[in-house]
């Protein structure tokens, strides 16, 4: 009889058991995927390709201080980059860089636009 | 620096949990095929693989439904809310937009009906769980054909090791329902058997 009992109580700390490795391994796969969708986005094609245009534009606005156009236009790009990244996306991994950058690229032209207009 | 600013965060947030979402449905996949065969995975009891093939997919679901609603979100692409459950209503790459939706519809159904196992009955919900192996390949042409990101580099060895995982378990989990014994042969066997035992 108390055979039994031990045999009883050793299952159900093993399914104790069990149950925690499967409580972590869940864990572990949701702080796995948070990471990896962190890491996924900031190495993203387009996020590498806008850090260079962003970088460019940086230097731009340096060189020409004409900041108060340049957030102004900033704000009316976003149709324009709307149809940008629509006609853009719509073309093969070549282009995915540019699909990909181009809503910070084209409000990156759309701060030069201005400054010129 | 990257090009992640506010504005463009809804998008990168959108592109990045539909890739972590696919491998996502990738390992439930594969994980349900070993529930299937009563396979067992090193340090976790057999329970526990039913266990994590649920639990992943409703992480899958929360990563789904991030990824849904940041694509409407964000302001970059105009898919409108139907567009999500109803094929083909977007105006943006409607075809490839499409394909996710029919994708989630699917899903909705093999979650209801999980979740409703105990009252549609066994034999409906292992027909209608078939549909797992048309919501994954939907999912992953969606994947492809909507964006650039799985088409190049190093996503694209990622699609291609989600492929030859499914794959594979698709082809083991057919191979040994090939080789298996009839189950009208087995249980003449047991019963043989265990008439020879009396």
């Amino acid at each position: 009889m108390s055979r039994h009992a031990d045999d009883t109580r050793r299952a159900v700390a093993e399914r104790d058991r069990g149950h925690a490795r499967l409580r972590a391994v869940t864990a572990a796969a949701g702080v796995t995927s948070l990471v990896a969708a962190g890491a996924v986005a900031f190495a993203l094609p387009g996020a590498q390709h806008a850090a260079s245009a962003n970088s460019a534009s940086a230097t731009a606005a340096a060189s020409a201080p004409a900041s108060g156009g340049s957030a102004a236009s900033t704000g009316s790009s976003s149709s324009a980059s709307k149809s940008t990244a629509k006609s853009s996306t719509t073309k093969s991994s070549g282009s995915l860089s540019k699909a990909a950058s181009s809503p910070t690229a084209s409000s990156g032209s759309g701060s030069v636009t201005s400054g010129g207009s | 620096m990257t090009g992640i600013t506010s504005t463009t965060a809804l998008w990168y947030a959108s592109r990045a949990t539909g890739i972590v979402c696919l491998v996502l449905l990738t390992a439930v996949l594969v994980l349900g095929i070993l529930v299937n065969q009563q396979g067992r995975l090193p340090g976790l009891p057999r329970f526990a693989v039913t266990g994590l093939h649920r639990n992943l997919s409703l992480l899958a679901v929360g990563f789904l439904a991030v990824h849904v609603a940041t694509a409407i979100a964000d302001p970059y692409v105009t898919i409108g809310l139907a567009a999500v459950v109803v094929p083909l209503a977007s105006p943006y790459r409607s075809l490839w937009i499409g394909l996710g939706a029919v994708s989630l519809d699917l899903m909705l159904v093999l979650i209801a009906t999980s979740l409703a196992r105990a009252h549609i009955g066994r034999r409906a919900w292992r027909g209608l769980h078939w549909l797992a192996y048309a919501c994954w390949p939907v999912a992953l042409a969606h994947s492809i054909g909507s964006s650039g990101d799985l088409r190049a580099g190093p996503l694209l060895a990622l699609t291609a090791a989600c492929t030859l995982a499914v794959a594979g378990a698709v082809t083991w989990r057919v191979v040994r329902a090939v080789r298996a014994t009839p189950r009208a042969r087995r249980v003449a066997v047991v019963l043989s058997a265990q008439a020879g035992a009396r």
